[in-house]
């Protein structure tokens, strides 16, 4: 063997450097060889001698970033063919191409004989040690000689060292054109890196060392999977690098998903059902983004950059009496002045067909914008739940061993940082919590009948105390109504309206919350009732703004009506004034002294801002008043007061979810309705949802308390998403309501001068589509084209829904099956333990058997037994000795009650079979009493 | 930190230590420094607070648990052997190697994992988790915001869903099917399988 020579010939061509390649090639054609062949054999694949030769003589050296570790025992360091680094093989480069990659293969197979070239090349690395390394590579080169000899030693070194032992060559042939056996060498190395890629978890290495490998051997993997393949590998490959594009993507996605560190955070803290009201708020936010890119996009700016300049016409221009205040703070802040004559409001718009070079329809496209915003707020919407309807369906709640999972695992052991710490601390504790508030409820044992009665009572109160107020509300309009004729009033019957419904709202929602005490619902479907309820309150607040309204706007009408004519007889008399004195043409009437209507969609648009505007402060106050001046108080006054403030009386706030989701979505009706009339609205509008989400994420996180109850809450939910389509639909009839039958201003407004708002696409349609659009137009608008078509679609409605109720319960019973599958099997466990009572009086006779030995025996025995459903038998004393039907039988007879609980006053748990059973998983099971006396209420 | 055979020479035994607990020499030379890393005051001996200087360990609610592991009955310092023994269990388990039949079961093996986290909650090494056990593991986990009722009822809830052979206490091999059944249901989970020593091992061994 050469070796020993060749190892001090190294040592000395060190410093030589380049030279030591040739040496170290020839010393390895002869002794490589047979470490190769050996490794070859294992391969199972032949390659050509050529190639092999090609491959001896490329070797390379190993890479820097083998790092020290490589240095110390490094047992098998082969490389082949280097694209990068050789400057200095250029005799050799003739064969080589660029097949090659610079792959280590991490290959376990035992090619030690090579490894000192890798030490050597160390050497070069770090010629400062190299007294340490010779040393060291003397000592892994008897190490590798013994194990050439010894195989069998040598495996079992090689699992051992796999740390080390980094790479045996796999070889890359370094033709131009590959033979065949190239080929399938190439293929067998992609197979090597793949299982590489497989059994990467579970190599002793450190992490950063695995990132390497397993990005090397991934790449090496994509670059030659694909070239091998012919056909169908290539598809592959593409597909698969689709598949991986998209995974990149979706990560990429989420890391995009705005707030999703915020809202963990309050989850972790106040639970998933403060945080659904913060998804709920994220969620708004989106969808009104788009809602402003479309309405700033199309009206809007088109408005600013391509309109008529302020100041041009009337509608652009403050009337002369007015133009003193205009610029006050005060009219500002009543949208006033030049707010209120500003592309803000409807009335700003002129009616001129095209504006621009661009000859943009304004006025077509501000009708477009004001459908398409229900259309695609709808749209969304429905989209929306319906996919959230699909995953609710989707991750069924695994109620087995709930408890166990959030006991033994819910500690994340890489978690270093103490903030993190209190974080996780506190979502355990949450999750806990909100585990026994599910457990309650599976639990509680009811008086079915008390408690149906008490539901009925509660919803009895409910639906009076709504009547009585809805009865009041309709009083006091009506009473406001009487009023307005009327001259002298005081400040009360000027506000009563207001006054009455700010009461209501401040009253109703406790009282709601209180009667709800009666019902014991859980908590999350009590949220639900209590929003449904002040819905149905809120919704009177509504109908009485509307109202109001539509008084207002009537009026608007009537005078409007009579402006008209004393404008067209002003103007007459201007010009006949003019015309009267002198020939010359008279010049323009200034646009502010033109006399004009009232513009009754300006005042609706100055409505529906004055009210958001007037919302978001109230909410914004209320947060920091009722939250955080009370937190402030309650902590600090706490040392000098003569009560525990903290946990007495005041305490602190808890975050009101109803109030909140009720608020956004009560919000967001105004924004759908008054943004027909005041474009800008839908600008103030996401200003209000960003600074909302955080300031309240702020106000929930230093102010609030979690609740006591804290349940469970999906992410995403539907029922919010429900109130809000409600709320839509409503905002949609009083909108599409005036735009369909309201005549728009003559002098103000995209559709000033028209009879109807439509009348825009009806003009659209004749003057600038060829005629036989309008045609058809006419057709479809045709009733006995319109009534098939209506009828054609609830039939479609009542197919599908048919449809997804037969899906639904098949699903329902395949759940069912399932839970009742599990049941049967723990049953039969339980059943193996303790049901033989002949059994049982041996096991007491045999007091050895029955106690000590059982850990052991299961630990013997559980090999052994044949896989299903014996094995899961805890005990397998009598295991296998009954077939499976009959344990099933005896489990019937035998409810394992009597094992499992301390004596005490239940019912028999049910058996399998027993309707009971086979509802949700555990309650059957006969649950431990306490959890079901549970916490009380407080 | 030089990891080489200076090192190496250093540690008592290496041979037989490698050959026991399977490490590498290389990894065991990492370990090595980062034993006199932890190991403040030099004098090759380990302690509980320097354990307890971990971050990983401070914040972990089972941290003194896993700490005590470390020690044997009655010891307060360990050296480096003792160490690395205790950090093999940590090391993955290898599937892709074939078993000798007759070999004994290593160090690394599942098992033994799961023993290991057996024995942070059987405080009293009796062979089972009792309700008290549980109970003093959710106090370390809830702290104070959870009254003692609720705590009972999850150490009730939780013995329950484990408890196979109705003696109101989980033994280990109740504990295993839990952990079976658990890392068939949710594949996350993190905690126990090999995640876990992963992670928390080489978050010992590696910093």
């Amino acid at each position: 063997m050469p070796r020993p020579n060749k190892t001090q010939i190294e040592i000395k061509m060190e410093d030589v450097g380049i030279e030591i390649e040739q040496v170290e090639r020839d010393s390895d054609d002869d002794t490589g060889r047979h470490g190769k062949t050996n490794r070859r054999q294992q391969n199972n694949k032949p390659s050509p001698a050529g190639a092999r030769n090609n491959r001896n003589n490329n070797r390379s050296q190993p890479q820097a970033r083998n790092g020290r570790r490589t240095a110390v025992e490094d047992d098998s360091e082969e490389e082949e063919e280097d694209e990068a680094p050789k400057p200095r093989r250029g005799n050799r480069k003739k064969l080589t191409k660029a097949q090659d990659s610079d792959e280590e293969s991490e290959d376990e197979q035992p090619n030690r004989k090579t490894n000192k070239k890798g030490e050597n090349q160390k050497h070069k690395e770090e010629p400062n040690n190299k007294e340490k390394q010779t040393d060291k590579k003397g000592k892994g080169k008897d190490k590798d000689k013994d194990d050439s000899k010894d195989k069998k030693k040598k495996k079992k070194k090689d699992s051992r060292y796999v740390l080390s032992s980094s790479s045996s060559s796999s070889s890359s042939s370094d033709d131009d054109s590959m033979s065949e056996g190239e080929m399938a060498k190439l293929m067998e190395e992609v197979e090597e890196k793949k299982k590489l890629v497989s059994n990467m978890r579970n190599k002793p290495w450190r992490m950063k060392r695995r990132l390497a490998a397993l990005k090397e051997a991934q790449s090496f993997v994509e670059k030659f999977e694909g070239a091998l393949g012919k056909g169908k590998g290539r598809r592959l490959f593409a597909y698969k690098k689709w598949i991986k594009f998209q995974r990149d993507f979706d990560n990429f996605k989420t890391s995009c998903i705005p707030w999703e560190r915020k809202i963990k955070e309050v989850e972790s803290h106040f639970g998933s059902s403060v945080a659904s009201y913060f998804i709920f708020l994220r969620w708004m936010y989106g969808m009104n983004l788009v809602l402003f890119g479309i309405t700033f996009g199309l009206v809007v700016i088109p408005e600013v950059l391509m309109g008529l300049p302020y100041g041009s016409i009337p509608r652009k221009t403050v009337p002369r009496a007015e133009q003193a205040k205009a610029m006050d703070f005060s009219t500002l802040w009543d949208f006033d002045g030049y707010c209120k004559y500003s592309v803000l409001f409807y009335g700003y718009y002129n009616d001129q067909r095209t504006i621009g070079l661009l000859k943009f329809r304004l006025p077509l496209a501000y009708l477009m914008v004001g459908i398409g915003t229900f259309g695609y707020s709808l749209m969304v919407v429905i989209r929306t739940m319906a996919s959230n309807a699909n995953e609710s369906g989707g991750d069924g709640e695994d109620s087995d061993f709930l408890f166990c999972w959030k006991m033994f695992t819910s500690w994340d052991y890489l978690i270093g940082n103490s903030e993190t710490a209190d974080n996780k601390f506190a979502s355990i504790t949450t999750s806990f919590k909100e585990g026994i508030v599910d457990e309650e409820e599976n639990q509680k044992d009811e008086n079915i009948h008390l408690r149906r009665f008490l539901r009925v009572l509660a919803n009895f109160l409910i639906v009076c105390s709504l009547g009585g107020s809805g009865y009041l509300i309709y009083f006091v309009v009506k009473r406001s109504q009487d009023f307005a004729t009327r001259d002298n009033l005081g400040w009360y019957e000027k506000n009563e309206v207001e006054i009455v419904m700010s009461l209501l709202g401040l009253v109703c929602p406790p009282l709601f919350e209180s009667i709800a005490e009666l019902e014991e619902y859980h908590p999350r479907i009590a949220l639900k009732w209590q929003l449904g309820r002040i819905f149905a309150l809120f919704l009177g607040n509504l109908y009485t703004f509307l109202f109001a309204l539509f008084d207002e706007v009537n009026q608007k009408l009537a005078v409007e009506e009579s402006i008209k004519n004393a404008t067209i007889w002003a103007t007459h008399m201007h010009y006949a004034n003019f015309t009267g004195n002198t020939s010359a043409t008279p010049p323009p009437i200034d646009p502010a002294d033109v006399i004009r209507g009232p513009c009754w969609e300006t005042t609706v648009g100055i409505e529906f801002v004055k009210l958001t505007v007037s919302d978001i402060q109230v909410t914004y106050i209320t947060i920091l008043v009722g939250d955080f001046l009370r937190a402030v108080i309650v902590r600090f006054l706490n040392y000098c007061w003569c009560w525990d403030l903290e946990s007495g009386f005041p305490s602190y706030g808890e975050f009101d979810i109803s109030g909140n989701v009720l608020g956004l979505v009560f919000n967001q009706g105004m924004i759908w309705m008054g943004a027909f009339y005041a474009p800008g609205l839908v600008g103030i509008n996401v200003l209000r949802l960003l600074t909302s989400m955080y300031y309240q994420s702020w106000a929930v996180m230093s102010s609030n308390v979690p609740h006591e109850r804290i349940f469970k809450a999906s992410r995403s939910n539907n029922f919010y998403m429900g109130l809000l389509l409600l709320i839509l639909f409503l905002s949609l009839l009083p909108v599409v309501y005036t735009i369909m039958t309201l005549p728009p201003s003559f002098d103000c407004g995209p559709f000033s001068g028209k009879s109807k708002m439509f009348d825009i696409i009806m003009e659209t349609i004749e003057l600038d589509f060829p005629a036989f659009i309008g045609n058809i137009f006419s057709y479809v608008a045709n009733p006995g084209l319109i009534i098939p078509a209506v009828l054609l679609m609830v039939l479609a409605i009542y197919y599908l829904n048919a449809v997804s109720k037969a899906y639904e319960n098949s699903n329902l019973e395949l759940k069912k099956k399932m839970q009742m599958q599990r049941d049967e099997e723990k049953n039969r466990r339980n059943n193996q333990d303790s049901t033989n009572s002949i059994m049982k009086d041996l096991e007491d006779l045999l007091p050895i058997m029955s106690g000590e030995n059982k850990a052991s025996t299961n630990k013997n025995d559980l090999p052994k037994t044949p896989k299903g459903a014996d094995k899961q038998g805890g005990a397998s004393r009598n295991g296998g000795r009954v077939n499976p039907e009959k344990e099933v039988s005896l489990a019937a007879q035998n409810p394992r009650i009597a094992v499992t609980r301390p004596p005490g006053p239940r019912p028999p748990g049910p058996l399998p079979g027993n309707p009971q059973l086979t509802v949700p998983g555990q309650r059957g099971r006969g649950p431990p009493q306490r959890v079901g006396r549970g916490q009380p209420r407080h | 930190m030089g990891c080489n055979a200076s090192t190496l020479a250093k540690i008592h035994n290496v041979d037989e230590l490698i050959l026991e607990t399977g490490f590498s020499s290389s990894h065991i030379c990492h370990l090595y420094n980062r034993f006199h890393s932890l190991d403040k005051d030099d004098k090759g001996l380990l302690n509980r607070g320097d354990f307890q200087n971990i971050s990983e360990l401070a914040v972990n609610p089972l941290g003194d648990r896993i700490i005590n592991n470390f020690f044997p009955d009655g010891v307060d310092l360990i050296d480096f052997n003792s160490f690395a023994r205790t950090l093999a269990r940590f090391r993955p388990v290898e599937e892709s190697l074939k078993k000798e039949p007759d070999s004994p079961e290593p160090i690394n093996s599942r098992a033994n994992k799961l023993k290991f986290a057996f024995q942070l909650y059987d405080q009293d090494k009796d062979g089972k988790i009792s309700n008290n056990e549980l109970l003093q593991v959710l106090r370390l986990m809830l702290g104070v915001q959870v009254t003692e009722e609720q705590l009972d009822n999850i150490t009730d809830r939780t013995i329950q869903e484990a408890d196979l052979d109705g003696d109101n206490a989980i033994s280990f091999e109740e504990f295993k099917k839990v952990r079976a059944k658990l890392s068939g249901h949710f594949l996350a989970s993190s905690c126990l399988t090999s995640d876990w020593d992963l992670g928390w091992g080489y978050g010992v061994a590696s910093l």
